[in-house]
C-alpha cells in the first residue's frame, strides 16, 4: 500500500514527533509498503493565524495515497478517505492547557471562538477517521474528556532497541533526555545533598535553552557536588547515550506530568535498568512500579534522596528491579512490527 | 548544496492536484502557509510560487501549462468555454501578481523564461539546473553504442530511434534504458525491434536503472541520445551525458534541449524522422574522433552555460 | 455566449421592456439568449401580454426542469432586479443557488425584501440583523405596516447589500447609490446607462399638432407620493400664469383614494387636472406626443435610473427633474433641475420659465433627445453585459474558493475569528477580479 504519514512542521525544529514519523516510515517500508512523510508547516503563534492554517490543511488535495496516518493538529485535518490517527498531540492550548491557564490563546471572546473553531474542526476530523490511536493513556483520556471520542492506546516503540542490551549494574544513576524545567533534573541535584555520599549522578542530554544548562551547573557548584555529579549537557550521539544507559545502576526520569511512558524510561527498561521516578510524573508511571521495577518518590529532594541511596547501596535490589522493568516492558509488547500491524489493521 | 555552504535548510513538500475546479482553493491554501521562520524561501513548481514571504525567490520550472501554452492542445482536458476561459484569465492574473511578489525570478530554461515574459510580463534570469554530484560521471571509452537513458514514454520518442536503426548502414548499436511509462509503449517498442529484425543490435532495458548503471552506460557509450518532443528544459540526460564527455544526439523539435546542444559542436541536431536520425547514428559510428571531440566540447558547453552548483548558489543567494 | 436572462416580461413592466431590447440586441450580435420569466405565478397564469421578444425563447421560473437545463449549459446568468416583489419573485428563487450578474434597477429594495420575507420570516430576520445590526429586524418589521416604511428604512436598511452579496457581479444604471453595492458585491461592479426606447411614438413626432394654447404638463408612472404629483399641482396653483395655461395630465396606475385626493386638491386650487390611470402603449405615446413639459420629479429617489424620464427625453420633450440621485447625473443642458429643499417654488419657477419660452422648450428637448438617443442604447448595454460576464467568469473561481472556505469556517462554528488575518494573503487574487 501507499501510506502517507502526515505531521506538522515547525521550520528548523526537529523533535520526538519528527523522529517518530521517520521511524514509522522506515518501518512501514520494511513491512513492504511504500511510504512518504508529508510535513505541513504550522506556526501556532500568533494564535489568530491558526484558522487560516486550518483552512490551508483542509484544502489540500491528496492523490495517490491509499492511506494516511496523521499525528498532530492541524496536520490531521487533512482530507482523505482512509485516515488513521496516531494522535500524538491535539492542540493542547485549546484544551487542557487552557484549563490550566497556560494557553497562548487570547483572553475573552476571540479566544473562545478559536477554541470552538478548533474543537469543531477536531470533532469533524475525528469523526472522519477510520481508526483513532493515541500515544498514551493521558492523550486518550483527554480525547475522551474534551471531544468525546474513544481511541486505542498505541505506545510508540523505541527506534533502536538493539542499542540497549543492558549490562553490569553500574555505580551511577543516569538521568538522560532533554534538559529543561519540566524534566526537573535539578531536583536530582538537590536530592544529592541528602543522599548517601557514595551516590553518583550523571545528567546527560541537550538543554532546551542555555539557561537550563546554566541552572544545573550553578546548582552543582553551589552545593559543591562536582565530585559526585557529572554533567554532559549537549546533544549526545546515540551510542554515547546508549553507553550511559547500559552501564548505569538505575535510570532516573521524573518529568512533570508526562503524556506517555517516555523514551528515557522505555530505553532504560529495554536495557533492564531499575527506574527512579516521582508520583506526579504522569504516564511514566506506566513503567515505574514502586518496589517492583524501581522506586517512586515524592517530587522533592529528601524523598528522591532516599530512593537514590536505596538503589545505590543495594546492587541486588537494583538488578532485580531492572530485570522486572525489562519484563514489564516486554510484556507490553511494544515493537515496531506490532505497531505497524495495529495501525494498518 | 545550501547546507554544505552552512545554511540551515528546510524542504517543504506540499501536495497539489491540477483539477481546474480545485485549483483556486489550493492556491489560497498555499497563501496561508506560514514560513515566516525562514529568512528566505525558494519556490519551484506551481502553486508554490503563491507562498507569501517577504524574501521569496522563484526558480520557476513550469506553469500549469494547460492554462497557458497548451490551452490549444489535446492535453487541455476540459472545454474551451466561457467558464474555463474565465478560470484561465483568473489564473494568469493571479500568477502574475504572485510572480511579481518575488524578490527574484529565475527560470530553468529560455523556453520557460519566454513563457513568463509572454504570458505574465515577468522578466526572469535563466538559471540552468545542474545534476546531482556531477563528479560521478566520467568517460571510459567510446564503444559502438548510442544510449538513451531515460523513462520510456511516447513523447520521449524512443520509438523514433528504433525506426532510425532500420535506416543505418553501419553496425552502430542502440541501447534504450529506463522504466517504461506503460505496457502499451513497451509493447510498441518491442514490436518495432522485432519487425526491424533489430534483435541483435538494439538492447531494451525496460526497468529502473540505478545511478551506477547509468554512470557506466554513459562512460562507455559512443554518444547519448535525448530527443523528447518539445520539452521545456534540456533535461538531465543531456547534462549527464555532457559531464561524461559524450556528444548528444537530438532533434530540431526537442525544445529546451537545443539550448544545450549545438549541431556539430557538442552533438548532432537533426530532423525528427527515422532517415535523418539513421544518418546521424551512422555519422557518429564512422567518425569516433569527431564524437570524442564533440564530447569534449559538451563538457565545455556546461561551463559556458554556467551549469554548476556554485553558480546556482551564487545566483540564488545574491 | 449562452445567456440565461431572468426578467419580468409583462408589457406593463418597464424593466421587461428594457430586457427585451437588450435580449434582442444580444441575439443580434451573436449570443444565444433564453428568457426566464420572473413574475409571480398569478401573472404567468393570467397570460397577459408580454413584450415582443421575437425569436428569443421564454421559460417560466417555476418550470424547474427547463430552467435547470438551461442553467446547466449557460455561460452567463443575468438577473434583472427591481424593488417590486411580484415581478421579481422568480429571480429570488434561483439567485441563491445560481449566483449571477445582477442588473440592479433600484438601489432601494425594501419592498422586494419584505415580499420575500413573508414566506421565511426567521431567515429574513437573521439577514437583517447580520446586515444592519441587532435591532434591524425589529425596526424593519415594525415599520413595515406603516406609510412611512420607505422613509424609515431607506437609510437604515435599504436591503441593497442583501441582494448584491448574492451576485457575482452588478450592473447598475447610475452611481449615486453605488457605495453599498461596492461594499457588498464580491464581484465586479459597473455603471451602464439604462437601455431604453421611446416606444412607437417618436416617428409621430413630426405630425402636425393641433394648435393649442395650453401648456401640457405630463407625469408618467405609478402614482405614489414620491412622484410628487401633489407638489406639482400646488406649484401650478401658486402661479397665475401656470394656473391659467397649464393642463396637467397624470398617466399611470393609481389607487382610487389617491385619485380622489388629487382631484380634490386640484379642484380646490383651480388647477386643470386630468388623470388617465393606466393606459396602453398607444395612448402613452399619444400623451408624450402632446406634452410640452414632462415632470419627472422624485423624492426620495429610489431607482438607479428612470425609464420614464429616458422615454421623455427620447421623445424630445422638455423635462423637469428633482436634483437628486439619477437625475443629478443628467447633463445640465438637457434638463431643468429643481431643488428638493425648496420644491414648490423651485418647480414653479421652472414651469414658468418653460411655459413662457417655446424656443427653450424645443431647444432643450432636442438637446435632451440627441444626448439620450446615443447614451441609453441597447447596443451599449448589451456590450457591457458581455464585458461584465467575462469579468464575472474571471472572478468566479476565486469567489467559489472563498465560498468553500466560508462554508468550512461556518461548519466549524467560526464567526470571524482569524478571518481578518487570513484575508490580506488573498489580495493576490485582486488582479484576477476587478473587485
Amino acid at each position: 500500500m501507499k501510506i502517507l504519514v502526515v505531521n506538522n512542521m515547525a521550520p528548523f525544529v526537529w523533535g520526538g514527533a519528527e523522529e517518530l514519523a521517520v521511524h514509522l516510515r522506515k518501518n512501514l517500508i520494511e513491512a513492504g509498503h511504500e511510504s512518504e512523510i508529508l510535513r505541513i508547516p504550522f506556526q501556532w503563534e500568533p494564535a489568530l493565524r491558526i484558522p487560516s492554517q486550518m483552512m490551508m490543511v483542509r484544502a489540500f488535495e491528496l492523490s495517490n495515497a491509499d492511506r494516511v496516518i496523521a499525528l498532530k493538529f492541524p496536520a490531521y485535518l487533512i482530507r482523505h478517505p482512509h485516515k488513521t490517527f496516531w494522535l500524538l498531540h491535539q492542540f493542547r492550548q485549546a484544551y487542557d492547557l487552557h484549563d490550566a491557564g497556560q494557553s497562548n490563546l487570547p483572553e475573552g471572546c476571540e479566544g473562545d471562538e478559536l477554541r470552538t473553531l478548533i474543537r469543531n474542526a477536531d470533532n469533524e476530523s475525528f469523526g472522519e477517521a477510520k481508526k483513532i490511536f493515541c500515544n498514551s493513556a493521558v492523550t486518550k483520556a483527554r480525547l475522551r474528556k474534551y471531544n468525546g471520542f474513544d481511541a486505542n492506546v498505541l505506545l510508540p516503540p523505541i527506534n533502536d532497541p538493539e542499542l540497549f542490551p543492558g549490562g553490569e549494574t553500574g555505580d551511577y544513576i543516569f538521568a538522560g533526555g532533554r534538559v529543561n524545567g519540566m524534566k526537573r533534573q535539578h531536583l536530582l541535584i538537590e536530592a544529592m545533598q541528602y543522599a548517601d555520599k557514595s551516590v553518583k549522578l550523571v545528567i546527560a542530554g541537550p538543554p532546551d535553552e542555555p539557561a537550563d544548562a546554566a541552572r544545573l551547573v550553578a546548582l552543582v557548584e553551589k552545593l559543591g557536588m562536582d565530585d559526585r555529579v557529572q554533567l554532559d549537557l549537549c546533544f549526545l550521539p546515540r551510542e554515547t547515550y546508549a553507553r550511559y544507559v547500559n552501564g548505569a545502576a538505575a535510570v532516573a526520569y521524573l518529568p512533570f506530568d508526562e503524556d506517555s511512558l517516555g523514551y528515557v524510561a522505555m530505553e532504560a527498561a529495554t536495557a533492564g535498568k531499575a527506574l527512579i521516578s516521582t508520583t506526579d510524573s504522569g504516564g511514566v508511571l506506566g513503567l515505574v512500579r514502586d518496589n517492583e521495577t524501581g522506586l517512586v518518590a515524592a517530587p522533592e529532594a529528601l524523598s528522591l534522596a532516599q530512593a537514590m541511596t536505596a538503589i545505590s547501596q543495594n546492587r541486588r535490589r537494583a538488578t532485580d528491579y531492572g530485570a522486572a522493568a525489562r519484563e514489564l516492558w516486554l510484556d507490553l509488547g511494544i515493537s515496531w512490527p506490532a505497531t505497524i500491524e495495529a495501525l494498518l489493521r | 548544496m545550501l547546507e554544505a555552504e552552512g545554511h540551515q535548510v528546510e524542504r517543504v513538500y506540499l501536495p497539489q492536484v491540477d483539477h481546474p475546479d480545485l485549483l483556486f482553493q489550493q492556491m489560497a491554501a498555499y497563501r496561508w502557509v506560514d514560513l515566516s521562520a525562514a529568512d528566505r524561501v525558494i519556490c519551484f513548481r506551481p502553486p508554490a510560487h503563491f507562498i507569501s514571504h517577504p524574501h521569496k525567490i522563484l526558480w520557476f520550472i513550469h506553469h500549469i501549462r494547460v492554462f497557458y501554452d497548451l490551452w490549444d492542445s489535446e492535453y487541455r482536458g476540459f472545454p474551451d468555454d466561457h467558464t474555463h476561459q474565465g478560470m484561465r484569465d483568473a489564473l494568469v492574473a493571479a500568477d502574475t501578481v504572485a510572480l511579481g511578489e518575488a524578490k527574484r525570478v529565475f527560470a530553468n530554461s529560455k523556453v520557460v523564461a519566454a513563457r513568463l515574459k509572454r504570458y505574465n510580463g515577468v522578466d526572469s534570469e535563466v538559471l540552468y539546473p545542474p545534476v546531482f554530484a556531477p563528479e560521478r560521471f566520467h568517460c571510459r571509452q567510446f564503444n559502438d553504442e548510442i544510449v538513451y537513458v531515460c523513462r520510456m514514454e511516447h513523447h520521449k520518442r524512443q520509438h523514433l530511434l528504433i525506426q532510425a536503426m532500420c535506416h543505418t548502414k553501419t553496425p552502430v548499436r542502440l541501447r534504450l534504458s529506463g522504466k517504461c511509462g506503460g505496457k502499451p509503449y513497451a509493447q510498441e517498442l518491442r514490436t518495432l525491434i522485432k519487425q526491424g529484425g533489430l534483435g541483435k543490435r538494439v538492447i531494451l532495458e525496460d526497468r529502473w536503472i540505478s545511478e551506477n548503471e547509468k554512470i557506466d552506460r554513459l562512460a562507455d557509450c559512443l554518444a547519448a541520445a535525448y530527443l523528447p518532443l518539445d520539452e521545456d528544459s534540456y533535461g538531465y540526460p543531456s547534462v549527464e551525458a555532457s559531464h561524461a564527455g559524450k556528444p548528444i544526439l537530438t532533434t530540431t523539435d526537442s525544445g529546451g534541449v537545443l539550448e544545450l546542444v549545438q549541431d556539430g559542436i557538442n552533438g548532432l541536431v537533426v530532423e525528427p524522422n527515422p532517415v535523418a536520425l539513421g544518418a546521424a547514428l551512422d555519422a557518429l559510428y564512422r567518425d569516433k574522433a569527431k564524437a570524442s571531440a564533440m564530447g569534449g566540447a559538451a563538457r565545455e558547453r556546461l561551463s559556458a552555460l554556467n551549469i554548476s552548483w556554485s553558480h546556482v548558489l551564487q545566483r540564488l543567494l545574491a | 455566449m449562452r445567456i440565461v436572462l431572468f426578467t419580468p416580461a409583462l408589457k406593463v413592466s418597464a424593466i421587461g421592456r428594457m430586457a427585451c431590447l437588450v435580449a434582442l440586441e444580444l441575439t443580434r450580435i451573436g449570443h444565444a439568449v433564453t428568457i426566464v420569466r420572473s413574475e409571480d405565478e398569478c401573472f404567468l397564469l393570467a397570460k397577459d401580454e408580454t413584450h415582443a421578444f421575437g425569436g428569443v425563447e421564454l421559460v417560466a421560473w417555476n418550470d424547474h426542469q427547463a430552467v435547470e437545463r438551461r442553467l446547466a449549459s449557460a455561460d452567463a446568468v443575468v438577473y434583472q432586479m427591481g424593488n417590486h416583489f411580484p415581478f421579481h419573485r422568480g429571480c429570488l428563487e434561483w439567485l441563491p443557488q445560481y449566483p449571477g450578474l445582477v442588473c440592479l434597477h433600484d438601489f432601494y429594495l425594501g419592498d422586494l425584501f419584505y415580499g420575500w420575507a413573508q414566506s421565511r420570516r426567521h431567515e429574513a430576520e437573521e439577514v437583517l440583523n447580520q446586515c444592519y445590526g441587532e435591532n434591524a429586524a425589529r425596526d424593519f418589521f415594525t415599520a413595515s405596516g406603516r406609510i412611512s416604511f420607505l422613509d424609515e428604512t431607506r437609510d437604515t436598511s435599504p436591503m441593497t447589500e442583501w441582494l448584491c452579496a448574492m451576485a457575482t457581479g452588478v450592473i447598475t444604471h447610475s452611481a449615486w447609490g453605488i457605495d453599498r453595492v461596492k461594499a457588498s458585491c464580491p464581484g465586479p461592479v459597473y455603471v451602464v446607462p439604462l437601455a431604453y426606447d421611446a416606444g412607437q411614438g417618436v416617428s409621430a413626432r413630426d405630425e402636425r399638432r393641433e394648435v393649442d394654447d395650453s401648456i401640457h404638463v405630463l407625469t408618467v408612472g405609478h402614482v405614489n407620493p414620491n412622484k410628487r404629483t401633489s407638489s406639482i399641482i400646488r406649484a401650478i396653483a401658486s402661479s397665475g400664469v401656470l394656473k391659467d395655461r397649464v393642463a396637467y395630465h397624470i398617466v399611470g396606475s393609481i389607487q382610487d383614494d389617491v385619485l380622489q385626493e388629487l382631484e380634490a386638491l386640484a379642484g380646490g386650487l383651480g388647477v386643470n387636472l386630468r388623470i388617465s390611470g393606466e393606459v396602453n402603449s398607444v395612448d402613452l405615446d399619444e400623451a408624450f406626443r402632446v406634452a410640452d413639459i414632462v415632470c419627472c420629479l422624485r423624492w426620495p429617489s429610489l431607482e438607479a435610473a428612470s425609464a420614464s424620464t429616458i422615454e421623455a427625453l427620447l421623445h424630445g420633450k422638455a423635462v423637469v427633474v428633482t436634483d437628486t440621485g439619477f437625475y443629478s447625473e443628467l447633463p445640465d443642458h438637457c434638463v431643468l433641475k429643481i431643488r428638493p429643499d425648496d420644491e414648490i417654488s423651485s418647480l414653479r419657477l421652472a414651469l414658468e420659465q418653460l411655459s413662457l419660452d417655446e424656443h427653450l422648450r424645443r431647444a432643450m428637448g432636442e438637446r435632451g433627445r440627441r444626448w439620450a438617443s446615443k447614451t441609453f442604447t441597447a447596443q451599449i448595454y448589451a456590450e457591457q453585459v458581455v464585458v461584465a460576464s467575462r469579468a464575472v467568469a474571471q472572478a468566479r473561481p476565486i469567489l467559489d474558493a472563498i465560498g468553500y472556505f466560508r462554508r468550512l469556517i461556518s461548519m466549524w462554528g467560526g464567526s470571524g475569528v482569524g478571518v481578518k488575518e487570513a484575508l490580506p494573503a488573498l489580495k493576490v487574487f485582486d488582479g484576477a477580479s476587478p473587485k
